[in-house]
């Protein structure tokens, strides 16, 4: 079974050979820690030809990490269907301000923020941006912000879009799922207002909210139409970026969900239904459980990560909603990065109800995170995938 | 005379909108009833409601920011109907997100909150130095030192900070609480803070029991 039939599997609650397991290594600062601890570079480096734009020669440049392979596990984007569903043009990222310790910054996305500067302090990338303000504040500033969210735009396509190739390669490819990754109508958002004045919106300029989720709504569709219609099944996965929770619990009310979200998530889903696109998960951190029946509602049929700090738990989750829900993480990340008896346990606490009831990737319960180390992460990796095999 | 102090609460409570609050607020200084009657058996009341919704899990964040909006408008206006009037301070508060985590949502939420709660609040932004922490406790005499991190990288910070605050011997009148995704009771206990908040209202609440008598 390959990895991509096998995550297929998972997600549809229907046997496989060994539970898949998929990480996110996005967090640079420990792909970096790990080098310095030992994780060959040579095998974990991707590197490939890219065309230079003054002559016709191709030029070897760094891409990234492909830490997956080297780990054994699955990357869990995989392929993922070149959309771009962001503002276009973008805003030009430049940096305005700097002192010793910080550097200010006009982002992409218009809003602007300050990180720490590198060499100014450990795990730079690990830290997220302080973001001083966002693009839109008000239905002014809306308006003008929507002429750069034009779903017929035909910017969001690669210049080669070119339905056969695709399909071609989709066919081949077998490492990992076919995505198609969209962010939800909250993290769309709190990234274009900031989460207080977001989520202030919500009670204080309600026609404003519905606007912005009604072009949300045709954004999403009318942007994807192509590669769905063109695809259909052969995308295996919706990833649905939102993070609208926190550990208290989601950061609007299933009253505000059920309001305001609800009915624009039923046609989003609808038409990937349609396309026969079934396997949609929502990316929230945070306790999402007061509204995991509302999801379900929306037509999202699958969540990660799970956070346990939160207080998710990947059992109940299972016993309360069954096969409604194929689950993905929620191994403790603090306690599998101490290794030994508690990494054990941990993963022994979870694993045998989800390999018995199906429809789970393993991992945990976010990134694989800075305070890792190499040989923690390496003793992980070996316990877990002895343990995903199913006799 | 009707209860407006009441029906200034229950608005806040239920959430009504900022216009009907407002009228309730004419109504009472109409009335003439006391700057610190209406903040405390109204407006704080109201709060305390919301607070309450929220522990319950029938509020969420969205209804606590909207509420905090809803309690700074009206404070607006009352101050500026106050006069000679003052409203009493709830405590003192020094607040501050840990060096090396840049984080202020969270802080931001509970600064909001405990303002509203009528406390002075000293923001000293993010990314703060310990001494920094120390000097301010030092300076302010603050009854609350509220530390924020969100990242579990920052953990080591807060651990430093209350380190400090044992050495200037500065510990032993003021309560530390500290807030923020990474942190948890345990946590607290081994480094040796008061409380560790999962959340605003759980910060505001701990705060309240922190000023000295």
């Amino acid at each position: 079974m390959t990895p991509r039939e096998s995550m297929k599997k998972a997600m549809d609650f229907q046997p496989v050979d060994a539970v898949p397991w998929a990480e996110e290594f996005g967090a640079v600062d420990t792909i970096t820690k790990f080098l310095s601890e030992g994780l060959p570079a040579q095998e974990v480096v991707d590197v490939d030809w890219e065309l230079e734009g003054y002559n016709l020669l191709n030029w070897p440049r760094f891409m990234g990490f492909d830490a997956n392979s080297y780990f054994g596990c699955i990357n869990l984007s995989g392929f993922m269907i070149p959309i771009d569903i962001g503002p276009i043009p973008r805003f030009r990222q430049r940096k305005t301000a700097e002192d010793s310790k910080y550097e200010e910054f006009i982002m992409q996305s218009g809003a602007r923020a300050r990180r720490f500067k590198k060499g100014a302090r450990a795990n730079v990338w690990y830290n997220m941006p302080q973001f001083y303000s966002f693009p839109v504040s008000d239905r002014t500033t809306w308006e003008r912000y929507k002429e750069r969210l034009n779903p017929e735009d035909p910017r969001r396509y690669p210049k080669d879009w070119d339905r056969d190739g695709y399909l071609e390669d989709i066919d081949q490819y077998q490492d990992g799922p076919v995505t198609l990754e969209i962010p939800g109508f909250y993290g769309f958002g709190a990234e274009l207002m900031g989460i207080p004045n977001f989520n202030l919106a919500f009670y204080r300029d309600t026609d404003l909210v519905e606007d912005i989720v009604s072009h949300w709504e045709y954004l999403m569709i009318e942007s994807t139409r192509e590669a769905v219609e063109t695809l259909k099944d052969r995308i295996d996965l919706v990833l649905w970026w939102e993070d609208m929770a926190e550990r208290h619990g989601p950061n609007i009310s299933p009253k505000l969900y059920k309001m305001f979200l609800l009915p624009h998530y039923k046609k989003v889903t609808e038409f990937f239904n349609k396309n026969k696109i079934h396997r949609i998960m929502m990316d929230s951190d945070g306790n999402t459980m007061p509204i995991l029946d509302l999801v379900i509602e929306a037509g999202i049929t699958g969540h990660l990560p799970l956070e346990v700090n939160a207080g998710m738990d990947v059992r109940t989750i299972r016993r309360q909603y069954g096969e409604k829900l194929f689950l993905t993480g929620n191994f403790d990340k603090r306690e599998i990065a101490k290794g030994g008896e508690a990494m054990r346990r941990e993963i022994d606490s979870k694993l045998p109800l989800m390999k018995q009831t199906g429809g789970y990737i393993a991992g945990l319960d976010h990134l694989v995170h800075v305070e890792f180390t190499l040989d923690k992460f390496k003793e992980y990796a070996n316990y877990l995938k002895e343990k995903l095999i199913i006799q | 005379m009707t209860d407006v102090l009441g029906d200034i609460a229950a608005a806040i409570g239920k959430l009504d909108s900022a216009n009907n609050t407002k009228a309730l607020l004419a109504i009472a200084i109409f009335q003439g009833v006391s700057a610190t009657d209406i903040a405390e058996r109204g407006i704080r009341r109201g709060l305390e409601i919301v607070g309450q919704k929220y522990e319950a899990g029938e509020y969420f964040l969205s209804e606590l920011l909207y509420a905090g909006s809803l309690v700074s408008d009206l404070f607006e206006i009352l101050k500026s109907v106050m006069k000679n009037q003052q409203l009493e301070r709830k405590g003192v508060i020094v607040l501050g997100t840990v060096r090396g985590d840049i984080h202020d949502i969270g802080k931001n939420i509970f600064k909001l909150m405990a303002e509203s709660a009528g406390f002075m609040v000293e923001d000293l932004g993010v990314d703060v130095d310990p001494e920094r922490f120390v000097q301010e406790s030092k300076r302010l005499r603050p009854d609350t030192l509220g530390l924020s991190c969100l990242l579990t990288t920052g953990l080591p910070e807060i651990e430093v900070v209350t380190e400090m605050l044992n050495q200037a011997k500065t510990r032993s009148d003021l309560k530390v609480l500290i807030g923020g995704n990474a942190v948890t009771k345990e946590f607290a206990q081994q480094v040796g803070a008061d409380a560790a908040a999962f959340d605003a209202i759980q910060g505001v609440e701990f705060c309240r029991g922190a000023i000295r008598k």
